[in-house]
């Protein structure tokens, strides 16, 4: 009993953290309408540059610092994390969040989790990989009940962070301001007729939100130390309790939090337990938001409130794509003299930009066409990669049998993860898919008796005795290898194309656009989204085939959560709509031809998932239809100006264009 | 109230929506039989759209729904859609970012897993289908097939929804003000094509504000007023009914419509 009692005490701790990023999350989304899966990267950054101030008496900015002469008290320290704090709310809001506030959910979700991996890549860089350890704001004193040793620190925590949390709930309850801000969340006029800029209102929510977290951070940061992962991916429990309280009650979210970081914290008591299978110990605190999250949105799906505004943006368009054979070619062939004329580490650059290219078409099947959101594409890809490794090395099943196979174990999860989405949409199915990843990633990728720490070993393929390996000797890559992955990648772009372009495609179009008007044409949107999450999930399956054979082993780091949503980034930034886009993104990809180029050429390899991050955000905010898109806009006002001089494309788009071919 | 001649077409029973505590529809009994055209009417907030949406599979509701004899109450939308039973919404409701003929060929062609395996091993060579041209003709918009659907105007929309709402085949049409958008000329020549649609076969229930329209090509009309049938009669019956001349049209139509 006593030990219950001291391990609920020690998750009061994390519950803290909970409470200030979930009363974040809610406060924003109060205000904008916007999910902010950044909320726990922004919310760290002032508590890293708090714990580098005690450390070592350094102030890092995003770039460059000051070594300050003598290490500054506590107080001081905390001021200066949390002025940060503020700035960067600010500056978030104005740059970045203000900009999409009438923009589609898609673009908000893409918004935001570019911020995310940004600031994770910002700290990384500035802050470096490893923990580092806090000091205890809060005295570290104990105290006996029930013959247990209980902890005051968690419990002082947690006692502040409920007074702040009900300093907002007062600020919304009472002040014409904290109103306001409620009735912008109903009908931004309201916000307007009292007197408010909605605007102004949005920008002190995310301020207010920030430094929340922030100083839920600095708190908990004693507790295991911080870590720029970790931080980053505690929204996701926060996203849970912020469904419970059904994105609008702070006082269900303040005892939400404490229940479901008291509850993680039972469960590692649990599994320490003799009774308690081996195989059920890793990352199982990490499948309970998952499992909140899942029970929720079934239990009250279409009742959890979503924001009455405008969409004034639409979807990036979709052009639909044709076979054509002498584009087809030319691009076999350029492929064919990349891998022909590079080696060692630019072949291999060369071939995963192919891999990332699957991955990215994967979005665009998902993403593109059926306007569905998924973060969880990387869990698809490691799935089928950690089955290779079993089915080659276990079982012996020969290429390419192992390759279906695997990336049909692989389309199976991805349809589990499309149940969901038959109830919700946007956003909310942004949250499940991430919380699937995380869960995913850390009770199956991580677990040691699923998957050993030494290494998956996936033996190579060979087809009629031609041995299809990726490496021999000192060739990192070899042809066979790069050839085989460009011929897999042919053939499904291929498939893709007659998808997209048959009676499939044409559905999942009507979907995106209405699932309504879909249903009252006799199309079945349940099904549809089983069927757009079937054909994504198999080219991911490939795709994580691919990597699999490509590294000779598998590590669980291939696929984490944030690997899966650098290549969402990519596939953006290249266009989320069309193949041109998923080739670029492949390009663009982790450890494709661009990152080889920074990393050999500029030694900027480090740089790159900041860079990336970046990139995403600046075409989520300017040009929705990525480089892909926007470069056939060009072409195709170009097109125009040489066939009958028309006007500039400005003018043009709300014109029928009679004179362009049928598409029919 | 007529007793209907066959079980072909559309008949709900004492049809009832509960929002709440407030009743849309209260006990509404409507008969679409093949090749009539039905009116129903009555002012804003009467409960027409929630009508047609509870038919349709988009509102729960209480009561009996069939379609030639079946009970569809318990099918999702597009299963109704596919037994045959196909409606317009009020807004248009097109996928703008599909040409008006995708638009069409979207009712026209099922989806499925039987049609993903067909798009990749013997994907369909003809893009275009007769129905396609001839859903399009009957509303008589045949020269803008290869347009964007957003980028029609309001009125042609509606008319691109009747069309996606007959291709691929209907038993019976439910068509949510179709002609808000049209000027009186088209209207006119849009009471001409309802009228040949119901000619062609399937049943039609038409919603509108244009009185003239309504009583011009409807057989019959049914009133509703606060979700309750108030009454149900020839066109003629029901500008002379003091009840529909009180509760909608509030003087006589012939004067209105000058």
């Amino acid at each position: 009993m006593g030990t219950i009692l001291q391990f609920v005490v020690l998750g009061l701790g994390l519950g803290a953290i909970y409470i200030g990023l979930g009363t974040g999350l809610l406060l924003v989304h109060r205000a904008t309408g916007i999910i902010n899966f950044a909320q726990g990267a922004m919310a760290m950054w002032g508590a890293f540059v708090f714990a580098q101030l005690r450390l070592d008496g350094t102030l890092v900015f995003p770039i460059g610092s000051i070594e300050l002469e003598r290490r500054p008290p506590v107080a001081v320290a905390a001021l200066i994390g949390l002025a940060t704090a503020f700035l960067l709310g600010l500056l978030v809001h104005y740059v970045i969040f203000r900009p999409v506030r009438h923009a589609p959910v898609l673009a908000q979700v893409v918004v935001s989790v570019a911020v995310m991996i940004t600031l994770q890549a910002l700290v990384v860089l500035r802050f470096g990989p490893n923990n580092i350890d806090v000091d205890s704001l809060i005295p570290e004193d104990s105290f006996t009940l029930l013959g247990a040793d209980i902890p005051t620190r968690e419990l002082v925590m947690a006692a502040i962070m409920v007074l702040l949390a009900a300093a907002v709930w007062a600020y919304l309850r009472f002040t014409r301001a904290g109103v306001a801000t409620r009735a912008a969340s109903e009908n931004e006029r309201a916000a307007v007729l009292m007197g408010f800029s909605p605007d102004r209102l949005a920008a002190v929510a995310q301020v207010v939100a920030i430094m929340l977290g922030t100083v839920a951070v600095m708190l908990g940061s004693s507790l295991t130390g911080l870590n720029a992962d970790n931080y980053t991916l505690l929204v996701v429990p926060a996203l849970a309790v912020l469904l419970v309280a059904r994105m609008e009650s702070i006082a269900i979210v303040v005892v939400a939090a404490l229940l479901m970081g008291a509850f993680q914290s039972l469960i590692n008591l649990l599994i320490t337990k003799p009774f308690w299978p081996q195989w059920a110990q890793s990352g199982l605190d990490q499948v309970v938001p998952f499992a909140v999250v899942m029970v929720i949105l079934f239990v009250q799906g279409k009742r959890l409130p979503s924001r009455g505004s405008l969409q004034t943006v639409r979807l990036p368009d979709v052009s639909i794509p044709k076979f054509k054979p002498i584009p087809a070619v030319i691009m076999l062939v350029v492929g064919v003299a990349a891998l022909s004329f590079t080696q060692g580490t630019w072949r291999f650059g060369v071939t995963t930009s192919i891999i990332v290219m699957l991955l990215a078409l994967s979005y665009v099947v998902l993403t593109g066409y059926l306007g569905q959101i998924s973060l969880a594409q990387g869990a698809f890809a490691g799935a089928a990669g950690f089955c290779l490794s079993k089915v080659t090395t276990n079982w012996g099943i020969p290429f390419p049998i192992s390759l279906i196979l695997c990336a049909l174990v692989a389309t199976g999860l991805g349809m589990l993860v499309a149940l969901p989405a038959f109830r919700i949409r946007g956003a909310q199915l942004a949250i499940v898919t991430i919380a699937a990843a995380l869960a995913i990633e850390r009770f199956v990728f991580n677990n040691y008796t699923l998957s050993p720490p030494e290494g998956n070993p996936i033996a190579d393929a060979t087809l009629f005795g031609l041995n299809l390996g990726v490496r021999e000797g000192r060739d990192l890559a070899r042809i066979s290898f790069s050839v085989m992955v460009l011929v897999i990648a042919a053939i499904l772009v291929w498939m893709f194309i007659r998808v997209a372009s048959g009676d499939t495609g044409r559905a999942f179009l009507a979907v995106r656009a209405n699932e309504r008007a879909a249903a009252s044409s006799g199309i079945d949107v349940r099904k549809t989204k089983l069927i757009g999450f079937a054909i994504s999930a198999f080219i991911a399956g490939i795709a994580g085939c691919l990597i699999g054979f490509s590294r000779g082993q598998l590590s669980a780091e291939s696929f984490s959560v944030f690997a899966g949503l650098q290549v969402l980034a990519v596939a953006y930034l290249g266009g989320i709509t069309s193949v041109g886009g998923a080739i670029v993104a492949g390009v663009l990809g982790p450890l494709g031809i661009v990152y080889t180029l920074l990393r050999g050429v500029f030694d900027l390899g480090e740089y790159y998932a900041l860079i990336s991050g970046l990139g995403l955000i600046i075409t989520a905010l300017l040009n929705p239809v990525g480089i892909a898109g926007a470069t056939r806009e060009q072409v195709a006002w170009v097109k125009r100006k040489l066939s009958r001089s028309g006007p500039p494309p400005s003018t043009v788009p709300e014109a029928p264009a009679p004179k362009e071919p049928s598409r029919v | 109230m007529s007793e209907p001649v066959s079980d072909k077409g559309l008949h709900t029973r004492d049809l009832t929506v509960r929002y709440g505590g407030l009743v849309a529809n209260d006990s509404v009994t409507i008969d679409v039989e093949p090749g009539k055209v039905v009116g129903l009417i009555g002012p804003n907030g009467a409960g027409k759209t929630t009508f047609v949406d509870a038919v349709t599979g988009f509102t729960a509701c209480e009561g009996e729904i069939l379609l030639d004899g079946t009970r569809i109450d318990a099918l999702p939308p597009h299963e109704r859609r596919t037994a045959g039973l196909s409606r317009t919404w009020q807004s248009g409701e097109l996928f703008g970012n599909l040409s008006v003929a995708e638009n069409l060929l979207v009712a026209a062609r099922a989806g499925g897993w039987r049609t993903l395996v067909r798009d990749i091993f013997v994907p369909r060579r003809k893009k275009s289908d007769d129905v396609v041209a001839r859903a399009l003709d009957v509303v008589g918009l045949g020269d803008v097939a290869d347009t964007l659907a957003r980028d029609l105007s309001l009125g042609q929309q509606k008319l691109v929804g009747v069309a996606r709402a007959l291709a691929g085949g209907a038993e019976v049409l439910l068509l949510d003000e179709p002609a808000a958008g049209l000027d009186s000329m088209e209207s006119q020549s849009f009471a001409g094509r309802i009228r040949s649609i119901a000619d062609s076969g399937p049943g039609v229930l038409l919603i509108d504000h244009d009185m003239s329209l309504v009583l011009g090509v409807c057989d019959t009309v049914t009133v509703l007023e606060f979700g309750k049938q108030i009454f149900t009669g020839t066109p003629a019956e029901a500008r002379t009914d003091p009840t529909v001349v009180a509760a909608y049209l509030g003087a006589p139509v012939e004067a209105t419509h000058a």
